[in-house]
């Protein structure tokens, strides 16, 4: 095994993530496009922190991080997913490009 | 006891407490607080006596009092009260006049809605010109300076009610206060070349040479110019005659006797500066010359008797100034003070007169008055003789030694020209007297006059006493080591006749008293014959050489279609362009620069992506 193939893996998520952000018309697709990046994120991570060579406190300090990204996004998540529900409950769809309010 | 300058202040402060309480309460206080200020008045002269005695009998010593009133760093400015021959003379002739014009005006005013502001005014002009007379530095006497010409507009525009008593304000504010730019500026050049506004210490500079000739002659220019605009001389003179549309006591206090001598007697204290411009004091001189002869000729034409009185002014101040301007600085002082007393009188008399005739100003409705009004007309002639010189009333005391300073500073030209003034003088002042008070009476209120109540008649009766004695100051009487007020002003002055100015000059007058006593009191000679002949000068002269029409078509022409300028300017650049321009332009490409947001999702997340690779490639740019 060796750092790039982790690299390669993240770098190929993270782009199906930014592919997905900027193609879906679906509220929910694009929250998942986006799990999928903060996940290649993740992968880095634990990647770079699996081949470092600065010892045992480098290792478990990768890893901690990861855990606390994910408890983060969990908590993001849901909250994302109340937004979308209320989004849907006033306007009967998730459909992006018809929610331009805010347009100037 | 030398203590004079240290409750000198007392002076000044009680007229000022005294305007605070009566303006504050006066209308709570029986007699609607009248004799607060009156009371004021009477101790500023008690107590200038004891200045005077103590001054006498401690052997003329010059003191001085001061109190911080801020300090900046190791320099601080002071309220100094200083207490030397000339600010003395300048208190005993305040304190006086505002006393006696105070007590006349119980009579005068009498049943006025606003009596109490009126003495409340009265109260804080006094207080101020009083501290004025009293400063020692520059900085204290300017403000004094312009709280009297407050009190002045104040009092001018007492009626306020008539539309032309409060144009007369304002004009009088506006014409002094071209002169006291000039004062301030002046007074600010000679603090930046000595760091010091105390008087003595600039003096001094001035004559060690510490100031360079240029900053000494602009900062004598501006000094001058401040004088010329309270003094009322040429080409500022024209707010004095206006002014007279004030209330006559006013007009005798702040008009006739203090406050229009403010600018002699800063003049008379900056003399010795003055001095070390070379050719400088022939400046004042001919200004001073110009006014005297104009402001007499103009006097002689005019039939409002205060109008008379205030052109007479005015070209007394203008005698004050030429002799100033010739180094006669006692001869100077004497004539502020027997001009200041005579011509209070006159004016008291004129208010007397008109209070007989219903407010009537014009004197040629009047006539054959002295059988109606005694008192009045008889304390009017000695005022009048006074004036035009005649022995051994005050007025030939003064002119005389005015004269011979003339002569001795100048030369036999200005002394020529001013002799004819004194013919002028004397003329002007026996044709008011002869119409007014001789002759026939041309109107029914001069028929129905009536002589005015003691309280009016009795200040009249005291200054004419003065305006009959005072004279004999200037010679050397046995009083201590008093010899004649010339030598108290000036120690190097020694009172003496010429034996040929004084009976040139004493003949002229007469010869102007006999002239008009022709003209007007027996009409052998027809001055309405004369004013034919001379028609055109005539008019000329009534028209009072047409100034006030020059100096309204200059703010008509010039200063208002500038300000009409500016206005355009300030409105169309300034605050169309400057101001709401910024304002216009932010909105307009506000509503441009909205149009980025497009509200679409991808839209936000493209300009994310570009914005992040644009931040990558920079980042490994600058890295390598």
């Amino acid at each position: 095994m060796e750092l790039i193939y982790f690299q390669l893996l993240a770098a190929i998520l993270f782009c199906i993530g930014i592919y997905g952000v900027l193609a879906r018309k679906s509220a929910v697709l694009i929250l998942m496009s986006i799990e999928l990046m903060l996940n290649a994120v993740n992968i880095n991570l634990i990647g770079y922190a699996a081949f470092s060579s600065l010892g045992a406190a480098h290792k478990n300090l990768g890893q901690v991080l990861v855990i606390f990204i994910i408890t983060i996004a969990a908590a993001e998540l849901a909250l994302a997913m109340a937004i979308i529900l209320r989004l849907y409950r006033n306007k009967n769809n998730v459909n992006v490009d018809e929610l331009d309010i805010l347009k100037g | 006891m030398i203590l004079s300058a240290e409750y000198a202040w007392v002076i000044p402060g009680s007229a000022i407490i005294a305007f605070c309480l009566t303006s504050l309460f006066g209308k709570k206080l029986p007699f609607r607080g009248i004799f607060l200020p009156v009371t004021a008045a009477l101790l500023g002269f008690i107590l200038f006596c004891l200045i005077f005695l103590d001054f006498i009998f401690a052997d003329f010593s010059v003191t001085t009092a001061s109190i911080d009133w801020m300090v900046v760093g190791d320099w601080s400015l002071t309220w100094g009260f200083s207490v030397d021959e000339i600010s003395i003379v300048m208190l005993g002739l305040v304190t006086f006049i505002s006393l006696v014009v105070q007590v006349y005006s119980i009579g005068y005013m009498s049943g006025d809605p606003r009596l109490s502001w009126y003495f409340a005014v009265h109260a804080l002009f006094a207080g101020a010109m009083l501290a004025l007379v009293l400063a020692d530095n520059l900085l204290f006497l300017y403000f004094c300076w312009e709280l009297v010409g407050l009190g002045s507009y104040l009092l001018i525009g007492f009626w306020f009610e008539k539309r032309a008593a409060s144009e007369a304000a304002k004009k009088a504010f506006i014409t002094t206060r071209l002169g006291d730019v000039g004062l301030l500026i002046g007074i600010i050049l000679l603090f930046k070349a000595t760091g010091t506004f105390h008087i003595p210490s600039i003096i001094h500079a001035a004559q060690n040479g510490a100031i360079s000739e240029s900053t000494l002659m602009w900062s004598s220019l501006m000094i001058f110019l401040g004088a010329m605009g309270k003094s009322a001389q040429f080409p500022f003179h024209v707010w004095l005659p206006d002014a007279m549309e004030g209330p006559t006591p006013v007009s005798a206090l702040i008009h006739a006797a203090t406050m229009v001598v403010a600018g002699v007697y800063l003049i008379a204290r900056m003399l010795p500066l003055l001095e070390i411009v070379p050719g400088f004091l022939t400046i004042v001189a001919l200004v001073g010359l110009f006014t005297f002869l104009f402001a007499g000729v103009i006097a002689l034409v005019m039939t409002d008797i205060k109008k008379v009185l205030a052109y007479s002014t005015i070209s007394h101040l203008g005698l004050m100034i030429l002799t100033l301007g010739a180094g006669g600085l006692a001869a100077a002082m004497f004539h502020l003070v027997v001009h200041g007393f005579s011509k209070a009188l006159l004016f008291l008399g004129a208010g007397s007169v008109m209070h007989g005739m219903n407010g009537e100003t014009d004197c040629w409705k009047m006539g054959g008055l002295s059988r109606k009004m005694s008192v009045t007309s008889a304390t009017f002639l000695i005022g009048c003789l006074s004036l035009a010189g005649i022995i051994p009333l005050s007025g030939f005391f003064s002119k005389d030694e005015m004269l011979i300073a003339i002569n001795d500073g100048l030369g036999p030209v200005f002394l020529f020209a001013t002799l004819a003034g004194v013919f002028l003088s004397s003329l002007y002042m026996i044709r008011l007297f002869c119409v007014i008070f001789m002759g026939r009476s041309r109107s029914e209120e001069a028929n129905n006059s009536h002589e005015s109540p003691p309280v009016m008649t009795f200040p009249l009766l005291v200054l004419s006493l003065f305006g009959v004695l005072l004279g004999l100051l200037a010679l050397p009487l046995p009083l201590g080591e008093f010899e004649g007020f010339g030598n108290f002003i000036d120690p190097y002055h020694h009172f003496h006749i010429s034996p040929w100015i004084t009976p040139l000059s004493l003949g002229l007058a007469l010869t102007g008293l006999i002239i008009g006593f022709m003209c007007y009191g027996y009409s052998k000679i027809s001055h309405e014959l004369v004013a034919m002949k001379f028609g055109y000068l005539y008019r000329l002269v009534l028209s009072k050489f047409y100034i006030d029409e020059f100096y309204q078509w200059i703010i008509d022409k010039v200063v208002l279609s500038t300000a009409r300028f500016v206005s355009i300017f300030d409105r169309v650049v300034v605050n169309d362009t400057g101001v709401d321009g910024i304002g216009v332009s932010v909105v307009l490409s506000a509503f441009k620069a909205r149009l980025t947001q497009t509200g679409k999702l991808y839209n936000y997340g493209t300009a994310m992506g570009v914005g992040i690779l644009f931040m990558a490639v920079m980042w490994i740019l600058v890295s390598n």
